[in-house]
């Protein structure tokens, strides 16, 4: 009987806790809304006074640079070493090679020197550079080197040449023979039969 | 070299393809090469000897004479020594390696030794001294052998899966 009455006790017990929990929540309810709907005013608010301070930034830095105190301001930036300095730092911490890499690696010089080959500029600068006096001057101050000649004596004489001049010469004379002996077994063939039908002979 | 030795040297080391005997323009032709070549390195040593001689001022008759006879000499024996030296070492020629022959024994397709070499350069000459009537039978005889290629007992073949 005690132990019936103590899990009636304890039944009791947790309906109360419940039934308090939720009036606990039925009234910290409007409470909980008043915040959320405050946090949310406050992240509307920061937003917009962000997106008004960025347009007057930006404002402010157009009628900066059209006015004649930017270049005054550039000009004492670069009198003051400022601009040195800050190359230093550059190169210093490597962003230029960062930069170099970057562009080296990257689609975009290649998209550059594309549309720079491509360009009617490009065939009219070579174009020009070939027909002007420069060119010829070049070639003729070339020919008249001594290096120029002796570079040449020098890959002439070179293993790699030579080697490459006799096998082409070897192949040459191996085709010329090759269709001597395909003519010459030809001749054979035809001697013979001309001959065993004069006398009268099978082929063979 | 029979048959059955040609085509066990077939087998052996050109398994592929028939042996082939080489027929009378081809060996002209190797021939004439050789003898561009023999005759080229002759005139060139006769135009060296004369002009030697020259510088020495010798131009007496009999000499002339002694010197002919020793050309001459020197000339057979030059052309003799081509020959077997090329037949009894590799079986070509230049001539015959340029065309793509080679001479060997009839009867086992092997080098001819030297005596042999001079056997069948014997037989060449006597061979030419008819009207070349000595070379007619290579274009009626099976294994297309001349006078020379009977007497020493050998045969002209395709080289290049031989010996190249």
């Amino acid at each position: 009987m005690t132990e019936s009455f103590y899990i009636e006790g304890r039944r009791l017990l947790d309906a109360t806790m419940r039934l308090g929990g939720t009036v606990g929540l039925a009234a910290l309810r409007p409470a909980s809304g008043a915040i959320s709907a405050g946090l949310r005013l406050e992240h509307a608010a920061r937003g917009a006074a962000g997106r008004r301070l960025g347009d007057a930034a930006l404002a402010a830095l157009d009628a900066a640079l059209v006015s004649p105190v930017a270049e005054e301001a550039v000009d004492r930036a670069m009198a003051s070493g400022l601009a040195r300095y800050v190359v230093d730092r550059l190169l210093a911490d490597g962003i230029v090679e960062h930069v170099v890499d970057r562009v080296l690696d990257g689609p975009e010089l290649e998209r550059v020197v594309g549309t720079v080959l491509e360009s009617p500029a490009i065939d009219r600068v070579v174009g020009q550079t070939i027909e002007s006096r420069l060119a010829d001057q070049a070639v003729a101050r070339l020919l008249a080197s001594e290096e120029l000649w002796l570079l040449v004596e020098e890959i002439a004489e070179s293993p790699a040449v030579t080697d490459a001049i006799t096998q082409q010469g070897f192949g040459f004379a191996d085709e010329v023979a090759g269709g001597v002996r395909a003519r010459s077994r030809n001749a054979d063939a035809w001697l013979e039969r001309t001959a065993r039908r004069a006398l009268r002979r099978p082929p063979r | 070299m029979n048959h059955a030795a040609a085509a066990r040297v077939t087998r052996i080391e050109q398994p592929a393809t028939e042996l082939r005997y080489e027929g009378l323009v081809t060996r002209g032709i190797a021939f004439a090469i050789d003898a561009a070549v023999i005759n080229l390195v002759a005139i060139v040593v006769a135009g060296g000897v004369a002009l030697a001689l020259s510088v020495l001022s010798v131009s007496e008759d009999s000499l002339d004479t002694v010197l002919i006879a020793a050309g001459s000499a020197l000339f057979v024996a030059w052309s003799v020594g081509y020959f077997v030296t090329f037949w009894s070492t590799t079986g070509q020629t230049p001539g015959s390696r340029l065309m793509w022959i080679t001479v060997c024994d009839a009867d086992d397709g092997s080098t001819l030794r030297p005596r042999r070499a001079g056997l069948r350069f014997a037989g060449m000459v006597i061979a030419a001294i008819p009207l070349l009537a000595g070379f007619l039978p290579i274009l009626f005889d099976e294994r297309r052998r001349g006078l020379h290629d009977m007497l020493a007992r050998t045969v002209v073949v395709e080289a290049p899966k031989l010996i190249r």
